[in-house]
């Protein structure tokens, strides 16, 4: 089974990280760099600063718990999707935006591919995993809305992450499709 | 019938009776903010919230309207950190 992360910022570098137990090729997807303000908030190390996400997290998967991986660090769009999504067995969007999301969607949709979606709100205090059958993705309430600065979400987004990891792990085991959602309450299936 | 589930201030909470399933969206958005001032949501109760406080707040809908569950919950846009 090949897992495809689609951004490994913080949401998709936790998810990934506690994928690492299963029995898959993780492929990792993301144009960024590691800045120091992301050792904060997302699981990358200190040596990876300046370095594209995806290689960074490729490396630390190796370096630290002896998994290989696959690392695209290029921006996905609709011309390359085929490329980098067309062997997915399972594609995981943890994307920041909603052009990016809808590529995925789309592409998803098309070929009929198994896409879970992650997304978190501006505040850092909840958040969503969901099938893409049932997924719409929202838009920022206002252009260039902030998101989560620093690292004072962390915890909010490693449960987050969690929750992601265990829908992606329900999934290899018997195919099913739970959807979540995640508040300071906790997490509720839904 | 159906339940409603809100999602404010980073608590998520069940109301405890059934609502009709039919609602219009802004009208789910004016029944929280009566809902949360009036304490009837267990352990969300703000006395004095705007009345605009779901304005932008996202109403999904699962499973059928008959007796399904309605959730009003934050825009999610963010997967990512810049």
């Amino acid at each position: 089974m090949r897992i495809v992360f689609c951004g490994v910022g913080a949401l998709g570098s936790h998810a990934a990280m506690a994928c690492r137990n299963l029995e898959a090729t993780l492929r990792l997807v993301d144009f960024d760099r590691v800045e120091s303000k992301n050792l904060l908030a997302q699981a990358f190390v200190k040596p990876s600063v300046g370095k594209n996400k995806a290689a960074a997290l490729k490396l630390q998967l190796h370096n630290f718990h002896g998994v290989r991986a696959e690392a695209f660090g290029v921006r996905l769009g609709a011309n390359n999707a085929a490329q980098l999504l067309g062997d997915a067995d399972l594609i995981v969007d943890c994307f920041d935006n909603l052009a990016s999301r809808a590529v995925l969607s789309e592409f998803a949709r098309a070929q009929g591919k198994p896409l879970v979606h992650a997304a978190l709100a501006a505040d850092g205090r909840f958040g969503l995993v969901r099938w893409d059958e049932r997924f719409s993705p929202d838009a920022e309430d206002e252009a260039g809305q902030a998101t989560c600065e620093g690292g004072e979400h962390l915890p909010f987004i490693t449960l987050l992450s969690a929750t992601l990891a265990r829908a992606i792990e329900d999934f290899c085991r018997d195919g099913s499709r739970r959807d979540a959602i995640v508040s300071l309450s906790g997490v509720a299936t839904t | 019938m159906a339940i409603l589930n809100i999602t404010y201030n980073g608590l998520s909470v069940d109301y405890p009776r059934e609502i009709d399933g039919n609602l219009r969206d802004h009208d789910i958005r004016r029944i929280a903010v009566e809902l949360v001032r009036s304490g009837e949501l267990p352990g969300l109760q703000i006395a004095n919230l705007s009345d605009d406080a779901f304005a932008y707040y996202v109403v999904d809908r699962m499973g059928p309207h008959a007796k399904g569950r309605i959730y009003l919950r934050p825009k999610v846009p963010f997967g990512t950190e810049g």
